[in-house]
């Protein structure tokens, strides 16, 4: 049986949608548009071609790895704004990684990587779990903060040091050590940049959702997030807890660095994530904080981000934009009415 | 009284369901203007919900529901209140970082032109202040303030919104002797005033002392009606467990032939926090084998005793000592302290258990299932979050979780607070059964009955010191008059007389 929680929070998602799709249209209409004809072509792009689905795929794929460094910060209610600036560091170092040792290496170099990207990435996230605990100072300001410190010091060392000539992106590694294309294995995909990494964000996911809601450290995180008073009482260490999510969650950003470095371009490039911690934070707080929820909210963000340039020839594609913001604004809103109304909660 | 058009709310076949479960079974109920009429029954009988229909927190799902002559159907707290209807809940509802006066406002601001009204509507708080003797300052801040106060804030909150019927759910749970006396005298003067009050508790020397009328609610039903020159005690006590079995106490105690090793001491321990010194320089100490009562007036030091002990306070002077692994605790806040609300019986049984590293459905269900029926805790679904449970259900879990621990310590801090009579008799015979197991236990009361009730040995709590330590022989009565004079001793010393 589907606990009424559960069935609270489908409807809410489903309300969300249908209300976004709804003032999309009247939107669409202002601008003279016919909403169908949009709409219909948006899925007939995504959908109808392996490319396209490949496409949403592929843009969907780090939204599903960060979400989930996300969940585990929000869950512990750490208010984590500073992926941007760590999944940066982490996927930099990741890159100088792979491409200095990918010849002695061979394909050892992507675990060794990752492994470097996720320990620059949970130091930059330990800074702000280490003042929060000592000092008491918001989360929510110090990484903020430390975005701007990553972004500029990545950048510095990149121009000045790193980067192939008249380029802002860092040597590339070699072509043996990508990891393999979906189409490799569906050729219906042919074109996309879809790769395996998709199936490890998957994996990852569902790992993540069996140790927040199966095991020990889960629940601690959990309690702690919910209430931090009564986890002290009931004997949980609760600055460990939130050095170990934040450490975690910042680590675990940076595995963004997978799908572009090794599934995609082979180097880090400034501005390749392009606010993907950003607008993470919408697909972890549209799936509240469950990744098997964020698999399906990454999964729709990727379909209007592939699906607002394939409408591109007949609507502006900021649109799809405006459809992304419309789903955060009415689930925010319809939330609190669901709650009112159906699970009668004051 | 009884005359028909003095009647000032009735319930007509009340029902409130949460899921396939009824809280409220067709329930009929009158309550007559400018009496005190109290609602009794066991934890999780319904009466909090009852409540909470008429302050239109929820509303029925059947039957009607007349105030003041007229059929309502509240759909929030604010309708209610514009009815005059204050509540006063079992859990307080208070901003901590908020003045007295920023919370007695707050939701009934008088605003001009946008801006808060304030000299005015100070001089109003103040004259009532004065008016019902509460004594309070109304710039202190909430968190500053003992238990007792927050409550006063509570009762000056309903009477800043001109409340006529007032609703007090379980009020002296957390009061002691003297601030009893208290709050019996401001109800008093509600009622001479006119005022109409509804009082639940699980007291029956209150209903004898207090009530015009008395209902009593068994497993959502109403079962027992009586005015108060019929009042018969024990008549009453058994329409409130009904069929059920009494559970007495058996006060008797394992004699010491164990070892008995000393556990925990506090050697003139000082605490600061926030700069005042709350423990000022405390002794005493909890061996196995014994339980060890302190009792005292809110505020003096008792939770400053527990944070220390579970290490959220750092001791400024003086040793602790804790010759034990870990420490069983009952806080004295259930839902600030002991739970985590959003989670169910079980998954907050196996937080506390840190030998379990899988949370697994079927280890959460069975954990559960086993609390629920050693406690007997009536509840609508044994996997609904410990939110939904009445208190003195949340209580009695609480209690049983910390009590399955099997630790060598407990720490328990009004363990029997807002749980009904038998149950306390219940919760009675464990901590004998366990202290007979040669465990320590430390037991934090403001109900003087029940530390003599359970002690081998008592200190009273007086500004940060034990004051007073009494041994067993102290209070071994041969007569009622014994027991008295020295509970009158002891409550005199709670305050800092003698
Ligand atoms: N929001 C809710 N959702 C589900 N069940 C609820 C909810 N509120 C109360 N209940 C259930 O309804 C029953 C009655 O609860 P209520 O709080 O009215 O009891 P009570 O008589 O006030 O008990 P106590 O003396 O312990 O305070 C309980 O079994 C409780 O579990
Ligand atoms: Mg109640």
């Amino acid at each position: 049986m589907m606990s009424r929680k559960l069935k609270a929070n489908m409807l809410s998602i489903a309300l969300s949608l249908l209300t976004t799709i709804i003032l999309t249209s009247i939107l669409l209409l202002a601008i003279g548009k016919n909403p169908l004809m949009v709409y219909s072509m948006l899925i007939s792009e995504v959908f109808g071609t392996g490319y396209g689905l490949g496409q949403a795929i592929f843009k969907a794929t780090p939204l599903i790895i960060c979400g989930c460094g996300l969940a585990l910060c929000f869950q512990a209610s750490l208010f984590n704004i500073g992926a941007e600036g760590q999944l940066n560091a982490g996927a930099f170092a990741m890159s100088i990684a792979a491409y200095t040792f990918d010849d002695y290496l061979g394909f050892g170099v992507l675990p060794f990587a990752i492994i470097c990207g996720f320990i620059v990435s949970a130091l930059w996230g330990l800074i702000p779990a280490f003042l929060k605990i000592k000092r008491g100072i918001s989360e929510v300001i110090t990484t903020i903060m430390m975005n701007f410190i990553a972004l500029a010091l990545v950048n510095y060392f990149l121009i000045d040091f790193i980067a192939v000539k008249s380029t802002v992106r860092t040597e590339k590694i070699l072509d043996s050590v990508f990891i393999p294309k979906l189409s490799d294995f569906f050729g219906s995909f042919q074109g996309s940049s879809a790769n395996l990494t998709f199936v490890f964000a998957i994996l990852l996911a569902v790992f993540l959702y069996y140790m927040l809601y199966k095991t020990r450290f889960g629940y601690e995180i959990r309690a702690v997030g919910l209430n931090p008073t009564a986890s002290k009482y009931l004997g949980i260490k609760t600055n460990k807890i939130i050095m170990w999510s934040f450490l975690l969650g910042a680590g675990i950003t940076s595995l963004v660095g997978i799908n572009f470095i090794f599934g995609y371009k082979g180097y880090y490039e400034f501005g390749f994530s392009n606010n993907l911690g950003f607008t993470s934070i919408a697909v972890t707080l549209l799936a509240k904080n469950n990744p098997i929820g964020i698999i399906f909210t990454a999964f729709l963000f990727g379909v209007l981000d592939y699906g607002g340039l394939a409408v591109n020839t007949i609507v502006p594609k900021e649109i799809m934009l405006v459809f992304q913001a419309l789903v955060i604004l009415s689930i925010l809103a319809i939330d609190k009415i669901v709650k009112i109304y159906y699970l009668k909660e004051d | 009284m009884d005359s028909e058009n003095n009647v000032i709310v009735e319930y007509r076949e009340v029902t409130k369901k949460f899921g396939n479960f009824t809280a409220n079974d067709s329930i009929s109920l009158k309550i007559y203007g400018n009496t005190i009429h109290s609602v009794i029954g066991e934890n999780g009988a319904g009466k909090s919900t009852l409540m909470k229909i008429l302050f239109g927190i929820y509303s029925q799902d059947g039957g009607e529901l007349i105030v003041k002559g007229k059929p309502v159907k509240f759909k929030s707290p604010l309708e209610a209140i514009s009815d005059n209807i204050g509540m006063l809940h079992q859990h307080f509802e208070l901003i901590e970082d908020f003045t007295i006066f920023e919370n007695v406002i707050l939701g009934s601001e008088i605003t001009n032109t946008g801006v808060i009204e304030t000299k005015d509507t100070r001089k109003r708080i103040i004259d009532l202040i004065d008016k019902y003797k509460l004594g309070l300052d109304i710039d202190n801040k909430i968190s500053e303030v003992s238990i007792s106060e927050k409550q006063k804030v509570e009762i000056l909150k309903l009477l800043f919104r001109n409340s006529e019927i007032l609703i007090f759910d379980e009020p002296t749970s957390v009061l002691s002797p003297v601030e009893v006396d208290e709050f019996f005298k401001i109800i008093r003067m509600f009622k001479a005033e006119g005022k109409t009050i509804i009082l639940i508790t699980h007291k029956l020397n209150e209903i004898k002392e207090l009530a015009d009328r008395v209902s009593v609610l068994r497993k959502g039903k109403l079962v027992y009606e009586v005015n108060s020159n019929e009042l018969d005690l024990e008549v009453l006590s058994r329409e409130i467990i009904g069929p059920m079995e009494v559970t007495h106490l058996t006060d008797e105690r394992a004699g010491t032939d164990y070892d008995s090793e000393l556990l925990l001491s506090f050697d003139s321990v000082s605490v600061k926090k926030d700069n005042v010194l709350k423990l000022n320089g405390i002794s005493f100490h909890v061996s196995s084998g014994e339980v060890y009562g302190i009792c005292g007036v809110e505020g003096n030091g008792q939770s400053e005793i527990v944070d220390t002990i579970i290490g959220a306070l750092k001791i400024s002077a003086g040793s602790l000592k804790l010759n034990t692994g870990d420490v069983s605790l009952v806080p004295d806040d259930r839902i600030g302290k002991g739970m985590i609300k959003e989670f169910n019986i079980g998954e907050n049984v196996l937080l506390r258990e840190k030998n379990v590293t899988h949370f697994t459905k079927k280890n959460i269900k069975e954990t559960s299932e086993k609390v629920i029926s050693e406690y007997d805790v009536r509840l609508s679904d044994s996997l609904s979050p410990l939110a939904s449970l009445s208190g003195g259900n949340q209580q009695k879990v609480i209690f049983g979780r910390e009590t399955g621990l099997d630790n060598k310590m407990m720490v328990l801090v009004h363990p029997t607070r807002g749980v009904d009579i038998n149950s306390s008799a219940f919760i009675y015979k464990i901590i004998i059964e366990q202290r007979n197991k040669n465990k320590g236990i430390l037991l934090i009361s403001s109900d003087l009955e029940e530390i003599l009730k359970l002690s081998d040995r008592i200190g009273v709590i007086f500004k940060g010191r034990i004051s007073q330590e009494y041994p067993k022989s102290d209070f071994t009565f041969s007569n009622d008059e014994d027991k008295h004079n020295f509970m009158v001793k002891v409550g005199k010393a709670m305050i800092g007389i003698e």
